[in-house]
Parts: C-alpha cells; sequence; structure tokens
C-alpha cells in the first residue's frame, strides 16, 4: 500500500473533523452519542490495524520505511518536506500509541457518558493522536515539532476540558505555557542543526553526528537545548510543575497524554536522537543527574500525597525520570522498553483510578476511601496487577524494564556510577512503597467513606473494566517482549563496565527485594486502620508539610517569575508603555489635529471683509512668486 | 497732441472717481463717483479708437448696472451701522496690502511685453467687431448666452421663493 | 512714460482701490460697486492691450465681460435685497452666521 503512514496518521484527523463539525450535533439526537462513539474508536482502531500491517512489511523486508508526503517549502535552494519514517523505534512507539489510545478510546465511551461535552471530548481526543502520530512518524525534526507543538494543544484543550471551572481552565493553561518554554529551547537547537548541517532529517542527523569528521556545532550544546524542550514536554525539573495540575482533565485523558503517551515524547526525542547524544557526553551526564532529580524528588512528594491521581502524577515524574537516567547513559533502548511497560502498568492504574472516581461518584481523596476490595473486585484485580508491576515485582512487566534501567545506571560504560544506581534504587524502594500505600488505603481496611457515597458504591460498566483487564494483561505479560533486542540493530546497548559485569545477579536479587520491601512497608505502616502511619506523621511534621507542599516550587515561581512578570505588565508595559506612550501618542495625534482644525477654524470668521483680506494676502503672494520664478 | 492730453484728463478722472468712491459716505454719492469714473473710462476708449466698446460701456454699465445699483439705493434705507461707522476693522492692514499689492504690480508690469501692431482701416468698427462673434468667437457668444438664461432662471427662482414665501 | 504704461498704470490702480474698497467698506452696496470698479479697471487693461497689439481679441474678451458683469449685478442685487429684508441692515458685519 503506496500512502500507508499517511493514512495512519490521517485517519484520527478525519475523526477530529467528522466530530468536531457534525458531533454535537450528533449527540443531541436520541441515537446520537452512539454514532460519535463509533466514529471516534473506529478510526484509531483502523490506524493501529494498518500499524500491524506496517510492521509486517518491516520486518519482512528489513529496510525502514519512507514516505513523501509533500514538499512544505523550498528556501534558498534547500527544500523542507513533510515526509513519514518507519523504521524499528516508529513501530515500538505507533503501536504503542495506537493500542493504547484505542483502549482508552474504548474506556471513555463509558467514562464520559452523559457528559454535555461527549462529542466535543472525542475530537479532541482524536486531534491528539493525529499529532501524536505525526511526532512519532515524523522524518525530520520539523514535522515532529508540529506534532510537539500539536500534542501540547490537545493536552490544553483536554485539561481544561471543563473550562466552566477557572481552576481547571488555569491548569491547562499552566500547562501550555509551561511547555512553550521548553519549546523555545528546542527551536535554538533545530536552528542549530540547520545552521551547521543544513538538514533537519532524524537520520541524516543521526549519520553526520555519527561520522566523521564531526560537524561544526557542539552536540553537547544542541544536545541540552533539545534536552530542555524534553524537559518541558515529559515534566522534569524544573519544568514539572504542570503535570499535577493536568490532573483537572478527564481520568482518560491523564492516562493517555500524561501517562502513556504525551510525555514519553521528550524520551522519543533524546532517544531518536541517538546518533547526537552518543557524541555529547556533557550532555548525556545533565540528561541523567536532571533525570534522577527528578525521579527521586517526585517520589518523596508522592509518599504524602492524598489525591488519587496526584499520586499516580508524580509517579509518573518520577518513572519519567528514571528513564532519562537510562538514556543519559547511553541505553537508549531500555528507556523506550521503559516506555512501553510503563505505557501499559500506567494507563491501566490511571484508568483504575478513573473506574474507582465513577464508582464513588466522583470522590478522589483517598482519606475517604478504604474497604473497597469487595465492592469493586474487578477495578481491585486489575488495579493490583499494575501497581506490582510498577513496584518491580517480577515476573511482571515493570520488573524486567526497571530493573534493566538500574543496572546500566550502574554498569554502563557511558557514565554508569554506583552513586546513580544507589539513588534509584531508593526511588524504586520509594515507589514501591507509595504505590503500595495508595493500594492500601483505596482498597483494604476499614471504609471510611461518607455514608452517601458508600451507598452508592458499584462497579463500573464493562466499557471500562474490559479495558482494565486487557491492560492488567499487558502490564503482566508485556516484559516478555523482549523490546531492547528488537531495537538492538538501531540502537545498541552500551557496553557494560568489565568490572562490574559479575554483580548483575546481584543487583537484581536487590532490585527483588526492594520491590517487596516496599510492599511490606506500606502494608505495616497503612495496613488495619493505618494508626502506624499517623503516628509518624505527628512525629515528622516538618517534613510531612515540605513534602505536601510539593518543596514550595509553585511559590517560589510565583514569587521568582509571576509577581515580577505582574508587575511588569502592570506598572511598565500598561501604564507607561499603553497609557503613557501609545495613547499619549494618539492623544497628542488627535491634539494636534484639534489645535490645527481650531486655528484654521478661527479662519472662517464669517466676516466677508476678513476673506477678501485673505484673498488679497493670497493674491501677493501668488504674484510674487510668479514674478521670480515664471 | 491734444489727444494725449484729453486721454490723461480722462485718466486722471477715472482714477479720481475711484478714490472717491471709497471716501464718501452716503452710498448714492458712491455711485455717482462710480459713474463719472464709467465716464471717463468710455472716454478713454473713444480716444483710443475702440468705439464700439466705448459706447457698449456707457450703454451697459452706465444704463443699466449703475442706473439698476441707483434704484437700489433708493429702495433700501442706508441710514444704518454702515452709514455711521464707513469702515471696517480691516482699514489700516487693507491699506497696508493694498499698497504691497501695487508695488508687487508695478514690479511686475516691467517684465511683460507685447508687440505692438499697426491698427489698419476698420479693426475696431462694429462689423468685424460682430463678424468676430460669428467667426472665431462663436463658442463664447453662444456660452455667454446659456449664462444670461442661467441668469433669468435665477431670477425667475427667487421670484417664486418670494411667492412661496409670501403665501 | 508712454500711452501703454500710463493706462496700465490707471487701470492697476482702478483694480488695487476697488480691491480695497471690498476690504474696507462695510455697506455691502458699496462693496458691489467695488466689485463692479475692480472690473472696470480689468476691461481697461483688456482695451489697452488690445489696441496696443491691433488685435480684435481684447475687445471681445471686454464686450463679454460686459455680458457677464451685467447678468452678475442682475442678480447680486436682489440678493442683497432678500438678505436685507431678513436682517434690516446693509451692514456686512451683520451677516457672519457662515462661521467656524
Amino acid at each position: 500500500m503506496h500512502n500507508l503512514l499517511a493514512w495512519i496518521v490521517l485517519l484520527p484527523l478525519v475523526g477530529f473533523v467528522a466530530n468536531g463539525l457534525l458531533g454535537t450535533r450528533l449527540a443531541a439526537q436520541r441515537l446520537g452519542p452512539g454514532w460519535v462513539s463509533v466514529i471516534a474508536c473506529a478510526l484509531p482502531i483502523a490506524s493501529f490495524v494498518l500499524t500491524l500491517i506496517a510492521c509486517g512489511a518491516l520486518l519482512s523486508s528489513g529496510q525502514p520505511r519512507l514516505e513523501l508526503a509533500y514538499t512544505w517549502a523550498e528556501i534558498g535552494g534547500q527544500e523542507l518536506q513533510v515526509a513519514f519514517w518507519f523504521d524499528r523505534l516508529s513501530a515500538v512507539m505507533t503501536l504503542v500509541v495506537t493500542g493504547v489510545g484505542s483502549l482508552i478510546h474504548i474506556y471513555s465511551t463509558g467514562y464520559m457518558k452523559g457528559d454535555a461535552g461527549y462529542a466535543r471530548y472525542f475530537a479532541y481526543l482524536n486531534l491528539f493522536l493525529f499529532f501524536m502520530l505525526l511526532l512519532v512518524l515524523g522524518r525530520s525534526l520539523l514535522v515532529m515539532f508540529v506534532g510537539w507543538e500539536g500534542v501540547g494543544l490537545a493536552s490544553y484543550l483536554l485539561i481544561g476540558f471543563w473550562f466552566e471551572d477557572p481552576a481547571k481552565a488555569a491548569a491547562g493553561k499552566k500547562a501550555f505555557i509551561t511547555n512553550r518554554i521548553g519549546d523555545a529551547a528546542f527551536l535554538l537547537g533545530m536552528f542549530l542543526l540547520w545552521q551547521s548541517l543544513g538538514t533537519l532529517d532524524l537520520d541524516r542527523i543521526n549519520a553526520a553526528f555519527a561520522a566523521s569528521p564531526a560537524p561544526a556545532v557542539s552536540a553537547s550544546l544542541v544536545g541540552v537545548l533539545l534536552f530542555i524542550g524534553a524537559c518541558g514536554k515529559s515534566a522534569q525539573i524544573p519544568l514539572h510543575v504542570w503535570l499535577p495540575d493536568a490532573m483537572a482533565g478527564p481520568t482518560p485523558v491523564s492516562a493517555l497524554i500524561h501517562a502513556a503517551t504525551m510525555v514519553t515524547a521528550g524520551i522519543y526525542l533524546v532517544a531518536r536522537l541517538s546518533g547526537l547524544y552518543l557524541q555529547a557526553p556533557e550532555a548525556s551526564q545533565v540528561i541523567a543527574v536532571v533525570g534522577l532529580a527528578t525521579a527521586f524528588f517526585a517520589a518523596t512528594v508522592a509518599v504524602v500525597q492524598t489525591d488519587i491521581k496526584k499520586v499516580l502524577a508524580y509517579s509518573t515524574v518520577s518513572q519519567l525520570g528514571l528513564m532519562f537516567v537510562a538514556l543519559g547513559v547511553g541505553a537508549y533502548a531500555v528507556a523506550i522498553f521503559h516506555v512501553v511497560t510503563h505505557a501499559f502498568f500506567k494507563a491501566c492504574l490511571f484508568l483504575g483510578a478513573g473506574s474507582v472516581i465513577h464508582a464513588l461518584g466522583g470522590e478522589q481523596d483517598i482519606r475517604r476511601m478504604g474497604g473497597l476490595a469487595r465492592r469493586i473486585p474487578r477495578t481491585f484485580a486489575t488495579f493490583a496487577v499494575a501497581t506490582a508491576a510498577i513496584a518491580g515485582i517480577p515476573p511482571l512487566a515493570g520488573f524486567w524494564s526497571k530493573d534493566e534501567i538500574l543496572w546500566f545506571a550502574f554498569a554502563s560504560s557511558r557514565g554508569g556510577a554506583a552513586w546513580l544506581w544507589l539513588l534509584a534504587s531508593v526511588t524504586a524502594l520509594l515507589t514501591s512503597f507509595y504505590m503500595f500505600r495508595l493500594l492500601w488505603l483505596t482498597f483494604f481496611g476499614r471504609s471510611r467513606m461518607t455514608p452517601e457515597v458508600e451507598h452508592h458504591v458499584h462497579e463500573s460498566p464493562w466499557s471500562m473494566t474490559g479495558v482494565l483487564f486487557v491492560l492488567a494483561l499487558l502490564s503482566a505479560v508485556g516484559g516478555f517482549i523482549h523490546v531492547p533486542q528488537f531495537l538492538e540493530p538501531l540502537m545498541p546497548l552500551p557496553a557494560v563496565q568489565p568490572e562490574r559485569a559479575a554483580l548483575q545477579g546481584t543487583l537484581i536479587g536487590v532490585a527483588i527485594a526492594i520491590g517487596l520491601a516496599g510492599l511490606a512497608g506500606a502494608a505495616w505502616f497503612f495496613g488495619g486502620d493505618a494508626a502506624r502511619a499517623g503516628a509518624w506523621r505527628e512525629r515528622l511534621t516538618g517534613l510531612h508539610r515540605l513534602l505536601s507542599a510539593k518543596y514550595y516550587v509553585d511559590e517560589l515561581y510565583e514569587a521568582a517569575l509571576g509577581r515580577p512578570l505582574r508587575w511588569l505588565s502592570e506598572r511598565v508595559l500598561l501604564q507607561w508603555g499603553d497609557r503613557r506612550l501609545i495613547d499619549g501618542t494618539l492623544h497628542l495625534a488627535a491634539g494636534t489635529a484639534r489645535v490645527a482644525a481650531s486655528l484654521f477654524g478661527a479662519l472662517q470668521s464669517g466676516s466677508l471683509h476678513r476673506y477678501a483680506f485673505y484673498v488679497v494676502l493670497g493674491l501677493l503672494a501668488a504674484l510674487a512668486w510668479s514674478v521670480r520664478h515664471v | 497732441m491734444i489727444e494725449d492730453v484729453v486721454l490723461v484728463l480722462f485718466g486722471i478722472s477715472a482714477l479720481v472717481g475711484a478714490v472717491m468712491m471709497l471716501l464718501m459716505r452716503h452710498p448714492m454719492g458712491v455711485a455717482m463717483a462710480l459713474i463719472s469714473t464709467m465716464v471717463s473710462l468710455g472716454g478713454v476708449y473713444g480716444l483710443l479708437g475702440v468705439h464700439v466698446i466705448a459706447v457698449f460701456q456707457i450703454m451697459i454699465y452706465v444704463g443699466a448696472v449703475m442706473v439698476f445699483m441707483v434704484y437700489a439705493i433708493m429702495l433700501l434705507d442706508v441710514r444704518d451701522v454702515s452709514f455711521s461707522e464707513r469702515y471696517s476693522r480691516l482699514l489700516w492692514p487693507g491699506l497696508a496690502a493694498i499698497v504691497v499689492l501695487l508695488g508687487v504690480l508695478f514690479d511686475a508690469s516691467r517684465f511683460g511685453r507685447v508687440d505692438p501692431g499697426q491698427v489698419t482701416g476698420n479693426l475696431f468698427g462694429v462689423q468685424p467687431f460682430s463678424a468676430a462673434f460669428l467667426d472665431a468667437y462663436w463658442l463664447y457668444f453662444e456660452l455667454s448666452s446659456v449664462l444670461l438664461v442661467v441668469a433669468v432662471l435665477a431670477a425667475v427662482a427667487i421670484v417664486k421663493l418670494r411667492r412661496r414665501r409670501d403665501g | 512714460m508712454d500711452r501703454v504704461n500710463f493706462l496700465l498704470a490707471i487701470s492697476m490702480g482702478l483694480f488695487a482701490i476697488g480691491l480695497l474698497g471690498l476690504i474696507v467698506r462695510r455697506n455691502l452696496l458699496v462693496m458691489l460697486m467695488c466689485m463692479e470698479l475692480m472690473l472696470n479697471g480689468v476691461n481697461l487693461s483688456l482695451v489697452t492691450f488690445a489696441r496696443h497689439s491691433a488685435t480684435l481679441d481684447g475687445a471681445v474678451m471686454v464686450f463679454l465681460s460686459f455680458i457677464v458683469a451685467a447678468a452678475e449685478i442682475a442678480i447680486a442685487i436682489p440678493i442683497v435685497l432678500l438678505l436685507v429684508r431678513q436682517r434690516r441692515t446693509l451692514d456686512a458685519g451683520a451677516y457672519d452666521r457662515l462661521k467656524g
């Protein structure tokens, strides 16, 4: 099939247009919502099927597939083309995007049932898929950037989906603006690449940096700039502040965009440009350190969160940090592996949380949950499986990918260090701990629900729990997919430091122990009536307050950036710039016109004698001039 | 020789009449001064040999225009502000401007040249004069007739306006 | 000073005095008469040049000027009469409604 990749990208766009234009009218009719759901879900599933076909073609031919869509522009002899590229990495990412995306679409039909903006929601969701596919299938950084911006837009639209609530709308704005800061650095990186290499094609960039002599531009500089862009999209320090606030959007949105796909765009960017980053050891070091700091910091904050979605949000930030650690030590394929497994279990966790919220009629505070294991068994079972996966309990998916990350953090010859491994392991311990804390507080123990909520607890419909089962299954067996081996021809794993090679078995044992320790710790603290947790909270109030306030980062930004900016806008730009300068200039012009008009108006006195006098004066002037010059 | 003296006399008298126009208080006196100027000019034209124009000057200007003006003066009550206060506020500025104007005009007149010619036969006679109106100047002749029609229309319009207003 | 210059000086003087009269005199009818004076001054210069250059053109123009002057005075005086009916005065200073 000739335009296969273009079709994969465009089918969701068709869904956006159809639902966007007709959806509200359709949904208002009696049979309407059904049609909206069918259009919205069928197209991503079709994209998924096409992706499978493309994968089949890729495996049989062994060659990456290049499709040229059209030439965007021709500037000074160089062409900017819109082209699609399909190799092994694209295959993995596209399968995740379309597969998990389709599942979440199906889940949404149950979750968003009855919402007034039903059609608008699916239109936006399809729009997001279109842009995300553009991002992962684009051949050049330019096409990828279009997708990059587009997913930011879709994220903004979906976070602020219930825009009548100003807090939710503000969360959408925060996400978009924080992303934009990262995008500025992304653009600078693109400019440097264009200037020195004359091309933005990803495969050509990798080839240029792998060849010798190396290009004139510093690979580390470009690497750091692009990484800052990735920080914005993948919520790393210091641009992580938007992700927890993004939980204001509907839960399937959090699952799709802020767990499985959009936030992994940053990981994809770095992994895709592995040829560049292999030549940029300083940039890789920066990536590893930032990723580790983020992972640790987010994990500590997640321990004290009380909103079920916020715990998962900080968990996502932390896991993304671990992926960046893997990228920083040169294990690009391992990072992608974790992207895949993370997509499975994090989506399952978020959708499970959505199921809990749905069952409790909107309650999100885990202090008012408890004892739900028997009331909503299907949700509980899938949630438990996914929790075990993220905690790294073998043989579930999370264990395989996280263990690889820890191993390469320790032993990679491209920057692996013991302290990296140590902090990453502590993070893994905290991850296991807070995830099982979440499980215990939500599902076990005595019920702390309010009576009317408890009365209405009901299991979610099969459109939702069915998807949960599929994702739980993937979380369980997903680790056996051997993604790093699949990506080996494209992104070889880094060599292991020889003196540390023998310790691999020990480290695996430590990782398993960590996972079980987290489980045990959570059970000890939060089992029963969680009295011990309460006692410890009394003892460590200061620490608890610090963590609950997320290290006061938002307040810091507000004081350091928000207030000065507002002062600047208010006092300088508004009062001086706008009112005095611009309005003043206009008033001056108008005043001049008015004064001139009144002067000329004085000429029209109505007195005939004056008019005759003016005639004489004019006559004198004309005569004097013409006599001299004519 | 005597022609030149009479010409100078007529010229001076035209100028004197004009000055008297500005000095006299009663409009009737002003009209008389103007009539004297016009008659002097008629004399000048006659002495120059342009008899047609001289005759028409007397007939049209003095006979029609000034008669109408005198009639209007007689109709209206002229003893109002303009009688007691002859001059407007722009007397001195006006005088200064006119003096400068005269200076500029005299200065400009030094530069002009018109080629002199010899008057042959009946150049300014009635027949050549009238023939010219049907020959070289027929367009302006017709246009002036249009102008007169317009003037008649204007007069009729004014009369009708008055009649409508009166009842 | 030869004849032409003399007559031209007279004509310029008549014109200037007429213009001065227009500026300084207050009575509407007197202002009209000053305009006639201006026309006469111009007619004199036209006739002088026609005579001097021995062409008919100047004389024809003077004749046309007579026609225009007659038509003009035939309309101007009724206008003045109508104005005076409204304001009951011949003073030009009273007619300044078109100001500003």
